[in-house]
């Protein structure tokens, strides 16, 4: 009996959402590509795009960051998981920090402290000059490859340290009392137990390295990738190609979508719940191996945690200008108050806005996709999908193109920035709630019943506050991804909706260093106090931050 | 006219699967009526039903005289135990057992002493101010007892309550419970696939199948007279022998004859043993076999042996220290004059009770 209520409603009204704020937006990507300046209906971008060696080479390019982003990720990912979950580490709840730490901090500040240590003028490099050893600048491929495995190694990191520490450690000692070697048993038993952890995290890695804009726009130096080559299109002051931009971001979304796809296909048959009756244990390592392991779980997390580290030392520096004079001062944090407030406003504004949307809109779907199953939830779990493959870059474009012209103009809004930000986190909202949901008994809420609440209070008085923590911890999870999100913000901003990342992003390219490095100082605090709080509520639980 | 009456009750699920097929009960005011079964086999569907948390597809309910299937679930004054306890876990077993007082307008003193009252009743006296995720599944239990009981419902239904607990613990709650529930005197309707928790706790026992009502009846009756094969292979342990010669031979000796179509049973308890060439007690038969399996489990022991009419189990009672059998030893089973029991090719018992 299907009548009109209130979860029909919500449906209806998710529906809607999702064509106004993704498929509509997207799907008017997707047309603008075929047709040209004039409204004629035309293949000849994709054929240009076919044709130009320049967007051959961003094509090639974009394979090449995303594979080494990967591979760096992974090599260094494990290697720290493996130490960590299998042997006595001093500090590992450091070390897990440090991870932290290079995960949230914002973007491309990576990029840029690396040029501070590594760059042409690098103090490292200079010091190293000084020796009588010349090493090359950090520009180039090389570079960004770097930037990619310290920035994204924390995803195979935190994903495979999971799942290490919950292969039954019984599984092991069996092969090992079938004769195993020990090797045999790492690849034979670990590590196809590890595999769907292995590629989630590498795929997380990957879409992340082929949409990042930032890296390759600072330290590529005419290396160029397909996000970087869409923004420039879009944004050229003279003879901006918004046709040509959205190709590029057309095929952007397709590269990422094939790679989910393989991701998928890959760990399709291979997911293993363990029981958890032998959890493994850490052994202490002796002697050079156990030097050997620290050396190795330090390093990786001092390096990747180097921009954090660099940003706060250089935030303190005095400067002159632009240009930084020895000695420590406040000077940088007093150009914050006077002149970037209403930049540290905006973001703080538009990411709260961002966030309690999310909150309201991703709690009453995930309880409709987790509590009234059928054909139509299950499509729109589906759905939810595709904001997940979204590079920002794409997400703002189509924005623009959407809410230009027509009968929502928001161009130039705040309003399109917190709604950029809403729909691109809004996926995860839905799917943590979903899944807390599903992990609540239904008897818990019948008790209620039988007990004499109706079903609504029994909801409000039960589950509510069964996932009352989960959902505060994912909202303060959201601020952070919304407080640091630079690609789609840089499209769609005008003076005045200027946020911080991109302030940070425009003051490095004016070679402002100081109040760059004061402002990621100021925007890592802030999401260092929501991570924290988000910790309070659920309890520490890194893989939340995935 | 019976307190809770269910007549005619269907439920259909999909376009085919039925699970109840016109099933009718009657449970009187403070009696413990048990559904007994095998997974799937519409128990909990029933019990689903009077709790009113799935819908009939046809058929009636009522209680008290009145029609419980107009009313909402949660205005129906039932009390619920869940098999998953289904405890808050973000209230203390005090204000857990409290939760359904509050609807019901209970003044402050009188919940507090309520509550006080229900929670000595099933010994968490001292816990009241604990939260209950940390207790063990016997404790939890013990507080959705407590829970549903303290409304004072007018129906209490139990979800196979036991069957996440260890055995030991099992057999000491189920007699709390039964005693819990003689001294309120509220009429319990307990879902159970376990045959022994069955003949345990209840006042009345009804054996369900495939959706219908295999039987009705007491534990006595159902263990000691159990109307269809499927009820006397579920309740307890059954031999059936193979028809032959040999059944027909030892059918004579007993004074009956081969039905056409006729199963013959006998439970393992009635069965004796007797080395071959023995004299057998008057008005009994034998059969000679060899054993083939020898289970000692202390207070009894099962003898397997493979005999003309089919492999038999022999129950006996206290096995003393030397009375093993080893497999290939040849003996004789004692089949006694009155134990048999026949059934149709459709299942049901043929003739009165043996």
């Amino acid at each position: 009996m299907p009548r009109f209520n209130f979860w029909t409603a919500v449906m209806i009204l998710t529906w809607v959402m999702l064509f106004v704020l993704l498929f509509i937006p997207v799907g008017s990507v997707l047309v603008s590509s075929f047709y040209d300046q004039s409204g004629n209906f035309t293949l000849a971008n994709y054929l240009k795009f076919l044709g130009e060696p320049r967007f051959h080479k961003a094509f090639f390019n974009t394979l090449v960051v995303g594979f080494g982003g990967l591979l760096g990720a992974l090599l260094l990912g494990s290697i720290m998981a493996f130490c960590v979950s299998r042997f006595v580490i001093r500090g590992g709840k450091f070390v897990s920090l440090l991870a932290i730490l290079a995960l949230v901090s914002p973007p491309f500040i990576g990029a840029y402290s690396w040029i501070v240590l590594f760059g042409a003028g690098g103090v490292v490099r200079g010091f190293l000059r000084d020796m009588g050893i010349n090493m090359p600048p950090i520009y180039g491929v090389g570079g960004i490859l770097v930037v990619f495995s310290l920035k994204f190694y924390p995803y195979v990191y935190l994903m495979v340290s999971g799942a290490l520490s919950n292969v039954n450690r019984s599984l092991e000692e069996a092969a090992e009392g079938l004769g195993l070697t020990p090797w045999q048993r790492t690849f034979k038993i670990s590590f196809p137990m590890v595999f769907p952890a292995l590629t989630a995290g590498g795929l997380l890695a990957l879409i992340h390295a082929i949409a990042d804009f930032g890296t390759p726009r600072l330290l590529g130096r005419g290396y160029n990738v397909l996000a970087t080559e869409a923004f420039t299109l879009y944004s050229a002051e003279v003879g901006s190609n918004m046709s040509m931009a959205t190709t590029i971001s057309v095929i952007l979304i397709l590269v990422s979508m094939v790679f989910v796809m393989l991701q998928r296909y890959m760990s399709r048959r291979n997911v293993y719940h363990g029981n958890m009756i032998n959890k493994p244990a850490r052994i202490q390592l002796k002697g050079m191996r156990n030097v050997l392991a620290h050396v190795a779980v330090y390093f990786i997390g001092l390096c990747g945690a180097m921009p954090v580290i660099i940003s706060v030392i250089y935030s303190f520096r005095k400067t002159s200008g632009p240009v930084f004079q020895d000695g420590f001062a406040l000077q940088s944090y007093e150009r914050i108050l006077f002149n970037l407030s209403d930049v540290v406003r905006n973001s703080l504004t538009f990411s709260v806005a961002a966030v309690v949307l999310i909150v309201i809109v991703g709690t009453v779907v995930g309880v409709l996709v987790a509590r009234r199953t059928n054909v139509n939830t299950a499509m729109l779990d589906g759905a939810f999908m595709v904001p997940y493959v979204m590079p920002g870059i794409v997400i703002g474009i189509a924005f623009i193109a959407a809410f230009n012209t027509g009968p929502i103009v928001l161009t130039g809004t705040a309003t399109i920035i917190i709604l950029s930000v809403f729909i691109r986190r809004l996926p995860y909202t839905v799917r943590t709630t979903a899944s807390s949901l599903r992990q609540i008994s239904p008897s818990m809420e019948e008790a209620a019943v039988s007990l004499g609440y109706s079903p609504f209070q029994a909801f409000l008085r039960i589950t509510v506050p069964l996932i009352v923590p989960g959902i505060i911890a994912g909202g303060m999870l959201s601020f952070v991804t919304a407080i640091n999100e630079l690609s789609s913000s840089l499209v769609l901003y005008v003076g005045s909706t200027m946020t911080m990342p991109v302030r940070i992003y425009l003051l490095i390219l004016d070679g402002d260093f100081g109040t760059a490095a004061a402002l990621s100082t100021v925007l890592l605090l802030l999401s260092g106090t929501a991570v924290y709080i988000a910790f309070r509520f659920m309890g520490r639980n890194e893989q939340a931050l995935l | 006219m019976s307190y809770l009456t269910v007549t005619n009750a269907t439920k259909q699920f999909g376009t085919s699967f039925m699970a109840l097929n016109g099933v009718s009960v009657s449970v009187e005011r403070g009696e413990f009526f048990t559904l007994l079964g095998p997974s799937g086999c519409g128990k909990t569907t029933l019990l689903r039903s009077i709790a009113g948390f799935n819908d009939l597809t046809s058929g009636e309910i009522t209680l008290g005289g009145a029609n419980l299937r107009v009313v909402p679930p949660h205005q129906r004054d039932i009390g619920m135990v869940f098999q998953d306890y289904a405890v808050f876990p973000h209230l203390s077993v005090f204000d857990n057992v409290a939760f359904g007082l509050k609807p019901r307008k209970v003044a402050a003193p009188e919940i507090k002493r309520r509550v006080t009252e229900a929670l000595e009743a099933v010994r968490l006296g001292a816990m009241a101010e604990r939260l209950p995720a940390a207790m063990s599944g016997g404790q939890q239990q013990r507080i959705g007892l407590a829970r549903a009981m303290v409304i004072n419902p007018q129906l209490l239904l139990m979800d196979e309550p036991l069957s996440n607990l260890d055995a030991k613990l099992r057999i000491e709650l189920r007699e709390e419970i039964r005693d819990i529930q003689k001294q309120v005197d509220i009429a319990t309707i307990y879902v159970t696939h376990d045959q022994e928790e069955a003949l345990a706790i209840s006042d009345r026992i009804c054996v369900m199948n495939a959706g219908k009502i295999e039987q009705v009846g007491t534990p006595q009756e159902i263990y000691g007279n159990p109307q269809t094969q499927f009820v006397a292979t579920f309740v307890g342990t059954l031999n059936s022998f193979t028809a032959g010669p040999a059944l027909d031979t030892m059918l004579n000796q007993l004074g009956r004859t081969t039905k056409d179509g006729a199963t013959w049973t006998i439970r393992p308890e009635h069965l004796g043993l007797a080395l071959p060439g023995d004299t057998v007690p008057a008005g009994a038969a034998s059969l000679d076999g060899v054993v083939s399996k020898y289970t000692y489990l202390g207070r009894e022991a099962h003898v397997a042996v493979d005999t003309p009419a089919g492999s038999l189990v022999v129950q006996l009672a206290n096995p003393g220290m030397a009375a093993t059998s080893a497999a290939g030893e040849a003996v004789s089973v004692v089949v006694p004059p009155n134990a048999l029991m026949a059934f149709s090719g459709e299942g049901k018992r043929l003739g009165s009770a043996g």
